[in-house]
């Protein structure tokens, strides 16, 4: 845009500059705590410029708390739930949207409403479902007495097997898949694109699934890597179910251990905020590094078609 | 018309996904068991450390021990494994969830498991204040206890010479004759306070032989009421009140910016009222060169002082677990119940011996001589002046977290002058009952042992 | 509802589509919480076994109490003040963002930064900032002396909380609104430029307009969010207090079931702060989703 509006601009930079520091102030802070020692970060006020324990702070965190094998834990559960939640989370929008079947908004309030009702709520539950996850499943054939029909019919009890979830990447990323965050954004993506695409493909004689995979998705690219960095970051900083479904050290998650270094409020705990900042900065980078590389794929205007 | 490269790529994450799913390690050949435990941070680290020398001291047994990231965590996901039958063997759990553990017929009671798994265990051992916190009201007790503290006064030595005294207040009239001297003196803060009820309300009590329910603080049955806010607690609370308005006392926690702890440490004020296990993060943290040390909590003139209460966690056993790993959890016990044992928590942190001998040993070998461990006999006196009676055992109410959370809102009312003392305590007993009433009728038919 | 004109006719492909997802939900989702409402009903004891029907018994407690309400109360002024802050900073650093003047990709590279920090480092973060005495905010009560006690004035801890969960909602918001701004095509753009719009008018005339449908999907998710998922900024700054002036409807399910174990108080509680979100997203589906136009 060729135009000359030095005021302004002026303005946008102060803006954004102040913006800046607003949003970067506390990420400061916790740099700033990472870097002293244990008695500085506990006077108060803590002085707001960087100490010189910074290198013996990170050092000390990373080999006590094991970050390495647990970094990579985190890493696959992420990358699972992101690429679950992508393709389970178009396909159903793509249901709603683009076909016409009586269920259909019932379906979607149906997913929708999983927004709505917090985790901790129904841990208890969810977690005597990821012991066995076949077990609503056999409840209701019990219940609904399949079972007791086919015993009489075919002679053979339907007895599910159990799917056991606990200490493993399923049970890990498998219920973070099933929220609706992905769904709803699609919706609203594939509300936008415009109606002669898709009679144009009709009349171009291509059914759904083509239409789909040639069309749409490659126009939903900017949704998708901006779904895919939310749903990263958002599984990353996962610590109340992977606490409770993981209890085998192996499987533990990064924030999980960093759970575990943040002084708690209990007696006698000393505050060893230091090497809990260090490891929350070390916990962070992996998701920032996923924000940063992503941003050039979905701020980058790609739809290339003009109109 | 189903592109064949979506099948493929569907099929591969599916398998990559359910393939993933790797069995743990199998033993080997060493006997398992699992322990949970609550504490977090530097403490956990000493969890995990304890286990770790269990697990050197011998061939054939193993500890596995996982760190739940907090006290209601522990107690939470205990209740959720439970449930679904994935329960550890051994869990850690805090004072505030002795009498869920009590009512739920999961646990293998400590008594009956020592008995019939052969352990070396004297009970008489332990100090009569500890043990009956964790026993049935007819003395037999169902936790082993593992981490435990009183609460203690610390004080500012340099503080009191200011104002030419030498030796901490023993009496609350006594203290507030030091504030108004520490406040003429020039400190501007005599005395941190903060609105925890464990030092100020439940050990307050208790010290002055105190109830702060019916039915012998609940041991007796479910149906006891609270009864806090009549009384001394009142009188006392609205001293506290007329000192913090006056400015002999400040609040200090986490919101404010400064724990209660860190104001003492660094100097700033002079008096503070905290657990015995703070004494090492005092240590730690405090500006280089001051003085100060821990006394016993004061009592009003004209009553008699009673021993505080313990604080802490306990280990519960839980049923349902195979043989091989009940033994494995013998062992186990047994091992940190052994006087060296006893000994070692306390040299890495600020909890006290939880036995008589260990105690004794412990004094002999000169532990209570050292710069950095004095004064820490003070709590093991404070919770052992007298033999519990019944308002000093402990206290048993059902949900007592959320009444906990109930008298703090209402303490923060009070102090922030939306109400007087008389009726904040008596809206927190009231509210408080409710959760008692409530508590009750969800375990009908369940008795307290 | 706003939908296409023009869909295919296969439903069992339909139905394929979006069997996977409701195969988890209900396992995932419906199922488990099915069973925690059903505690809403009972007189569930923590460790399971035999329980007691109450039928409406809990509801009755939870509607007679009035700090309930108090937490209600709370909960709106919560998320309407933390959601409108949200948002509105979020699209004015988009907008802002999106000129394109020089080193705007630094700004942008910069504010997708709070996103990645997980609660307890925010929370920590936030408490060290406006403490009183911990020396940055506290140069105000220098000059006005108490001016500033989130520790003991609830008005000030309500500011924390909205300041705090605002804050890491911006990134969020700034991301979406950045992604909207940018597939505007240029030539709308330039056309308005062309016709004399200054940058504010088109601003307000023709990005705004079009960025319609990312505006409703934000308030949904950022009210939704601020009902739901506040529980961590809220443990961590304020812990509710003082004097359950930061009482978040949240945060009362939490310490009530997880911290209290009364599952069926929690479960009561959900149902309505379930009812209460659904009612408010149906509202807004209903009332402004009327006036987004999709195309």
């Amino acid at each position: 845009m060729v135009e000359r509006t030095p005021f302004l601009n002026i303005l946008t930079h102060l803006i954004l500059g102040a913006g800046l520091v607003l949003l970067l102030l506390p990420l400061w802070i916790v740099f700033v705590a990472s870097t002293h020692d244990f008695r500085t970060v506990n006077t108060v006020p803590m002085p707001l410029w960087p100490g010189s324990h910074m290198v013996e702070n990170y050092v000390f965190t990373w080999q006590q708390s094991q970050f390495g094998p647990k970094m990579l834990n985190s890493l696959i559960m992420a990358i699972g739930v992101t690429l679950g939640k992508i393709i389970i989370a178009s396909l159903s929008a793509y249901s709603i949207v683009y076909f016409r079947y009586r269920l259909r908004m019932v379906l979607f309030w149906l997913i929708f409403i999983t927004l709505m009702l917090p985790l901790e709520v129904r841990i208890v539950p969810t977690y005597a479902v990821a012991a066995n996850a076949l077990r609503p499943f056999q409840e209701i054939i019990n219940v609904t007495r399949i079972s007791d029909l086919a015993d009489l019919l075919f002679g053979i009890r339907i007895v599910l097997p159990e799917w056991q979830l606990l200490n493993s990447y399923t049970g890990l990323i498998l219920p973070l898949i099933a929220t609706a965050t992905g769904t709803f954004l699609y919706r609203q993506f594939f509300l936008t694109v415009p109606e002669e695409l898709l009679e144009a493909a009709k009349m171009d004689g291509s059914g759904p699934l083509r239409f789909f995979w040639d069309i749409l998705l490659p126009l939903s690219k900017a949704n998708m890597a901006a779904l895919g960095t939310i749903m990263f970051v958002y599984s990353w900083n996962q610590y109340l179910w992977p606490l409770l479904v993981v209890t085998d050290p192996s499987y533990g998650t990064a924030v999980m251990q960093l759970q575990r270094i943040v002084p708690g409020p209990l007696f006698g705990e000393p505050p060893r905020w230091h090497i809990a900042m260090a490891g929350t900065l070390m916990v962070m980078l992996p998701p920032l590094l996923v924000v940063v590389f992503m941003q050039r794929w979905f701020v980058r205007g790609l739809i290339s078609q003009d109109k | 018309m189903l592109s064949r490269r979506l099948i493929m790529g569907a099929a591969i994450a599916a398998s990559a996904i359910f393939g993933l799913s790797a069995a743990t390690a199998q033993a080997q050949g060493r006997q398992r068991f699992e322990y949970w435990y609550g504490l977090t941070g530097q403490l956990g680290e000493v969890m995990a450390d304890h286990c770790r020398r269990f697990n050197e001291s011998q061939t054939r047994y193993e500890a596995v021990c996982v760190g739940q990231g907090g006290y209601d965590r522990a107690e939470q996901n205990t209740i959720a494994a439970y449930r679904a039958r994935q329960h550890p063997t051994i869990v850690q759990i805090y004072d505030a969830g002795t009498v869920n553990f009590m009512l739920s017929g999961a646990t293998y009671n400590a008594v009956t498991f020592a008995r019939d798994f052969n352990m070396r265990i004297n009970w008489a051992d332990y100090f009569p204040g500890v043990a009956s916190y964790y026993a049935t009201s007819r003395g037999e007790m169902w936790s082993f206890p593992y981490n435990s503290s009183s609460a203690v006064m610390y004080w500012n030595r340099q503080a009191y010479r200011s104002i030419n005294r030498n030796e901490a207040a023993g009496s609350w009239e006594q203290l507030e004759r030091d504030l108004r001297s520490l406040k003429a003196a020039g400190h501007a803060c005599p005395m941190a306070i903060d609105f925890d009820t464990w030092q100020w309300v439940e050990q307050f009590l208790a010290v002055h032989n105190q109830p702060i329910a019916t039915r012998d603080n609940g041991y007796a049955g479910l149906n006891a009421e609270l009864s806090f806010n009549k009384g001394l607690l009142s009188t006392h609370l609205n001293n506290m009140k007329r000192w913090f308005d006056e400015g002999l006392v400040r609040i200090q926690t986490a919101q404010t910016g400064k724990t209660l702890v860190q104001a003492f440490a660094d100097g700033s004020c002079a008096v503070t009222m905290s657990s015995i296990a703070n004494h090492g993060v005092v240590g730690a943290t405090q500006t280089p060169g001051m003085e100060w040390s821990v006394a016993m909590l004061p009592v009003y003139e004209g009553y008699t002082r009673h021993n505080s209460l313990v604080g802490g966690a306990s280990l519960w056993v839980m049923q349902g677990k195979s043989r091989g790993e009940y033994e494995a959890a013998a062992a186990f016990l047994d091992w940190i119940a052994t006087p060296a044992e006893v000994q070692w928590m306390p040299t890495v942190t600020g909890y006290i011996p939880i036995t008589t001998p260990a105690f004794q040993q412990m004094t002999a070998a000169g532990f209570y001589q050292q710069p950095r461990f004095a004064g820490r006999e003070t709590s093991i006196t404070s919770l052992t002046f007298t033999p519990p009676t019944n308002n000093t055992r402990g206290i048993r109410l059902g949900n007592f977290t959320s009444i906990r959370a109930e008298l703090q809102s209402e303490l923060q009312a009070a102090f922030t002058g939306q109400k007087s003392v008389q009726q904040a305590l008596d809206d927190a007993a009231s509210r408080g009952n409710q959760i008692l009433r409530r508590f009750e009728q969800t375990m009908r038919g369940r008795e307290l042992p | 509802m706003s939908g296409k004109r023009v869909t295919f006719k296969n439903t069992w492909l339909a139905v394929l589509l979006i069997a996977p997802q409701i195969f988890l939900i209900f396992t995932f989702f419906y199922w488990p919480a099915g069973e925690a409402l059903y505690w809403a009903f009972t007189l569930e004891p923590p460790f399971g076994g035999e329980m007691q029907w109450v039928g409406w018994q809990n509801f009755i407690t939870v509607f007679e109490d009035p700090l309930y309400w108090n937490s209600v109360r709370r909960s709106l002024i919560f998320a309407l003040c933390s959601a409108s802050i949200a948002m509105g900073i979020g699209l004015l650093l988009a907008l802002f963002v999106d000129r394109e003047l020089p080193g705007y990709r630094g700004y942008r590279f910069m504010y997708f930064w709070p996103y990645a920090v997980a609660a307890p480092a925010v929370g920590l973060a936030f408490r060290f900032i406006f403490a009183p005495d911990a020396g940055f905010i506290s140069a105000i009560n220098q000059w006005f002396p108490d001016l500033w006690n989130p520790a003991l004035d609830g008005f000030d801890a309500m500011i924390l909380i909205v300041v705090a969960n605002a804050w890491s909602m911006v990134a969020y918001n700034f991301i979406f609104f950045l992604a909207g701004l940018q597939s505007i095509p240029r030539s709308l753009i330039e056309a308005g430029a062309m016709d004399g719009a200054g940058v504010l008018r088109r601003m307000r005339d023709i990005q705004l307009p079009l960025l319609a449908p990312t505006v409703f999907f934000l308030i949904i998710i950022n009210i939704t969010d601020s009902f739901v998922n506040s529980f961590g900024i809220v443990d961590i700054t304020t812990g509710g207090g003082p004097a359950r002036a930061t009482d978040l409807m949240v945060f009362k399910i939490y310490s009530d079931g997880f911290k209290g174990k009364d599952y069926s108080l929690a479960a009561a509680q959900s149902i309505v702060l379930m009812g209460l979100v659904v009612l408010l997203t149906f509202f807004q589906f209903r009332y402004v989703e009327r006036r987004v136009h999709y195309n």
